[in-house]
């Protein structure tokens, strides 16, 4: 009986799963798994009505998902993905990707200069910003520079990020520019790192850990990705986004269109709805992504929140997706040898 | 006197030791701060709320179940012929068989997940329900085959021998002999099977698609970025209905005492 | 024994069948990527592997960390197992059930738990400090010990309830009778009881020693990417170099290790039998 039951249960869910995938028109999406409510409530609905289509949405992280393209690449599921700047070129390298036709873009002008293109190559276009800096207890520290750090004050209470993550490179690159080689082998930093690495509470991860490690007390201060620092500004301690002398570094990410995808044209009308003001707008001032169309106008108080504005966005230190993609197996194997032993 | 003090300390350790996170998890989930903590700050059921009101939790969690329910099942109705097979016959090459049929347990599920992505769902171009059902039916099928096996082995063979001479068919005396004496077996197994396919995450990562996700990689990339109790409200609630589940096996099996 | 073969077969093959096809099949097709170099074969790429410092060290480890956690789960998991089998009937599926429990909860949050627990502000450190043992904090978190602690509490439960099975499997008498022929414990555990549960001995070392060696996330989370472990790596050789070949071959060794495990653990618990 019960055994009859569920599968009767099992036989209605298959079909209601097939069902929902049998409509006409759909545009197969690939993204961060981020805010997928607020994304669902001011991009994809309104996208969904506009259009008459409907959204088939997969979320995970930028290289788990590079990963599942690649083996697709035969037969593409995604028709959009949205993926790091350096994804996205180690994508275009493995002709995992074409390239965009942005005169279909009404929006593309509106974009600021280094978001058009952002490697050269004419198959992304960047849709968000990022800054990086270090947040920290400003009770029991000061930060002025990367390599405060490293500094006998935070020894035993600060956390760093994984060089396997996107922060990784960024910090250590940082690090390198405070101790005075920008050289991007990275090897004086991370051989600094090693040097210091019993005095690195955690290399993380996830940032989201990070909250949970300040509230208690593990750490001091990390640097973060400002689209983590909401969690951080929520808390009941003084915290800090630093503004070290050598300046912030950020990230950007960008959106591709899978080689021989199907949904061509319903792509790049979801591309070009992203880009536009209205939506970059909307998602600006609920905090979710900073606007890399330059039309977008919001209040101080969200702008304090987001990497905004002409003159934060030329002032971010980014990281070339050559350099980071040419040279990550390198920076891999030295922190293995030097920090993870 | 000693042995009668035994039993109480060494469970109490034990259960101390196993039961404690899950203690701090329930308590954080009914924490009024931003953050894990024990003690909890203040009471509120806010994350509880929460967790419902996360849109794509439902739908990758009727995914999950259908996955664990149907997957254990199946591997179920795979896995109890093979060892009774293996135990009551002389099957040729009964160790080989026994390797293949257990190798997912051995296997890293990043490979599995790969593997199966690349050489399997790809080249035959399956759908993702469907390959995620198969790839969790695999990953299931040693936890039935072993623990099913092993209860097998220690119920001793002359009593069905004994129902078949006393006039019983082979099939009636499997069911009515064997069956009812290795359901404890059959329910260890359905436990174990659930949860693997439940908790999986390695595998469903690689194979999981646009508009179908389990609810492990839902929680996960939940987490990428925020990381507030409302995943600690979630599993706790997943592991009360997890322990209803096993209430409902035990009473389901039960019955089967008396078929 | 039946000794009818048609029968056994019908009953064996569709599982055997089953997971060939979707399981073994596609592994050994990515496996043997690991001894390809062009169109020829070749070991090259584990003696490369194995040349390096780095991966000798996280082999090493790796092993330690997960013989420990086995051979911690045995101890455990037979004074458990004995003391819950002792129990009245009613107890008996109470304690079960609060035994399989943790299992029920994702690892995910199981291991974040322990971040509470073990933190410098968790109940571990505050009792130690009360009690006098240590003048301040320890740190626990982010170190071998942390993950060696987050990876018994994760399978733990599953050596326990192989043992239970094996010992409720077990006459009912064998353990009185030793007592009273004037066997010592010592003597009533090596020759009755282990040889009578080496079938879950056997099953819940493998598992946990298999488990342990390939869990992904305890070591991320407990070990803070200090405690580099073989399935760390090969994960890392996935997502940040696509490189499938070092993922094979670290593959390989992970599964070539979980089948020691298992002959050695079959082969401890026959040589006892036999004595």
């Amino acid at each position: 009986m019960a055994i009859k039951k569920l599968m009767m249960a099992s036989a209605a869910l298959i079909l209601s799963v097939t069902a929902a995938k049998a409509e006409e028109k759909t545009l197969t999406i690939s993204v961060y798994g981020f805010a997928q409510d607020a994304f669902k409530e001011h991009l994809y609905e309104p996208f969904e009505e506009k259009c008459g289509c409907e959204l088939v949405v997969e979320t995970g992280n930028s290289v788990e998902r590079l990963a599942k393209i690649e083996a697709n690449k035969e037969n593409p599921v995604i028709d959009l993905a949205v993926i790091s700047m350096r994804d996205a070129l180690s994508a275009a390298r493995n002709g995992l990707t074409d390239k965009i036709d942005n005169s279909k873009l009404a929006n593309f002008d509106k974009l600021y200069d280094i978001a058009k293109d952002p490697n050269g190559d004419g198959m992304s276009i960047g849709y968000t910003f990022y800054a990086s800096s270090i947040a920290y207890r400003s009770d029991k520290v000061t930060i002025n520079s990367w390599a405060d750090l490293l500094s006998d004050d935070l020894a035993g209470r600060v956390a760093l990020p994984n060089v396997t993550t996107t922060q990784g490179p960024l910090t250590l690159y940082m690090l390198g520019k405070a101790l005075g080689d920008e050289d991007p082998s990275l090897k004086t930093p991370i051989a600094k790192v090693g040097e210091k690495k019993d005095d690195i509470v955690t290399f993380y991860v996830r940032s989201s850990q990070l909250v949970q490690l300040m509230q208690q007390e593990e750490i001091w201060a990390a640097p973060i990705g400002r689209f983590a620092w909401a969690g951080f500004s929520k808390m009941d301690m003084p915290i800090k986004w630093a503004t070290p002398k050598e300046g912030q570094s950020g990230g950007m990410n960008v959106m591709v269109l899978t080689k021989g995808s199907k949904n061509r044209d319903l792509a790049l009308e979801f591309m070009d709805f992203w880009l536009s003001t209205d939506i970059q707008t909307a998602l600006a001032e609920n905090l979710v992504d900073s606007p890399a169309n330059k039309d977008v106008v919001v209040s101080d108080e969200v702008a304090d929140n987001l990497t905004y504005g002409a003159e934060t966005v030329k002032n971010l230190h980014l990281i070339p997706s050559e350099v980071a993609l040419d040279n990550r197996e390198n920076w891999l194997s030295q922190w293995n040898n030097k920090v993870g032993q | 006197m000693s042995n009668k003090l035994y039993a109480p300390i060494i469970l109490l350790l034990v259960l101390a030791f196993l039961i404690g996170p899950f203690i701090i998890i329930i308590a954080a989930s009914l924490s009024a701060g931003e953050t894990l903590s024990f003690p909890p700050q203040g009471l509120s059921l806010r994350w509880v709320i929460k967790v419902f009101e996360v849109e794509s939790f439902r739908a990758s969690f009727g995914i999950s179940m259908f996955l664990a329910i149907g997957g254990t099942i199946a591997a179920l109705i795979l896995g109890i012929p093979a060892s009774y097979a293996l135990s009551r016959y002389k099957v040729p090459g009964a160790e080989t068989i026994r390797t293949i049929v257990s190798s997912p347990i051995i296997v890293p599920g990043i490979i599995v997940g790969l593997a199966l992505l690349r050489y399997f769902v790809v080249p035959f171009n399956f759908g993702i329900l469907f390959a995620l059902f198969l790839a969790h039916t695999a990953l299931i099928l040693p936890y039935a085959v072993r623990v099913v096996s092993a209860s097998l082995t220690n119920l001793r063979s002359d009593i069905e021998e004994a129902a078949v001479l006393l006039g019983c068919s082979r099939v009636g005396a499997f069911f009515r002999v064997v069956m009812p004496n290795i359901r404890g077996g059959i329910l260890a197994a359905f436990i174990l099977g659930f949860v693997t396919s439940f908790n999986q995450v390695p595998v469903s990562l690689f194979l999981s698609g646009p508009g179908v996700r389990t609810l492990p990689i839902d929680m996960l990339s939940y987490m990428e970025i925020t990381y507030d109790p409302s995943v600690a409200a979630l599993s706790a609630l997943l592991a009360f209905m997890s322990l209803g589940i096993v209430f409902l096996a035990e009473r389901f099996l039960g019955f089967s005492r008396y078929v | 024994m039946f000794q009818n073969r048609a029968e056994a077969f019908a009953l064996v093959l569709p599982a055997a069948i089953f997971a060939g096809a979707i399981f073994l099949v596609p592994v050994v097709i990515l496996l043997s990527e690991g001894f390809r170099s062009g169109d020829s074969w070749t070991i090259q790429a584990y003696i490369d592997f194995f040349a390096q410092p780095l991966n000798q060290a996280v082999f090493l480890r790796t092993l330690k960390l997960a013989a420990m956690v086995t051979a911690a789960s045995a101890v455990i998991g037979y004074a458990a197992a004995f003391a819950i089998v002792n129990l009245p009937p009613k107890g008996k599926g109470r304690i079960t059930g609060l035994v399989v429990l943790p299992l029920m909860i994702s690892p995910v949050a199981r291991t974040y738990a322990w971040i509470v627990i073990l933190g410098r502000t968790g109940i571990v450190n505050e009792a130690l400090v009360a009690v006098g043992l240590s003048d301040e904090p320890i740190r626990f978190l982010f170190t071998e010990t942390a993950v060696f602690i987050g990876l018994l509490q994760l399978f733990l439960p599953l050596m326990i309830i192989s043992l239970i099975s094996a010992l409720e499997n077990m006459p009912r008498d064998a353990v009185p009778a030793a007592r009273v022929l004037g066997a010592n414990w010592l003597q009533v555990f090596t020759k009755v009881i282990l040889p009578l549960t080496k079938e879950g001995l056997v099953i819940g070392g493998t598992l946990v020693f298999t488990g342990s060696m390939t869990a992904y996330i305890t070591p991320a989370i407990l070990g803070g990417s200090k405690v580099l472990m073989l399935e760390t790596l090969l994960y890392q050789r996935v997502t940040m170099a696509n490189d499938f070949v070092s993922a094979s071959v670290i593959a390989l060794i992970l599964i070539v290790m979980a089948f020691a495990a298992n002959l050695l653990l079959k082969r401890l618990a026959t040589a006892r039998n036999k004595r």
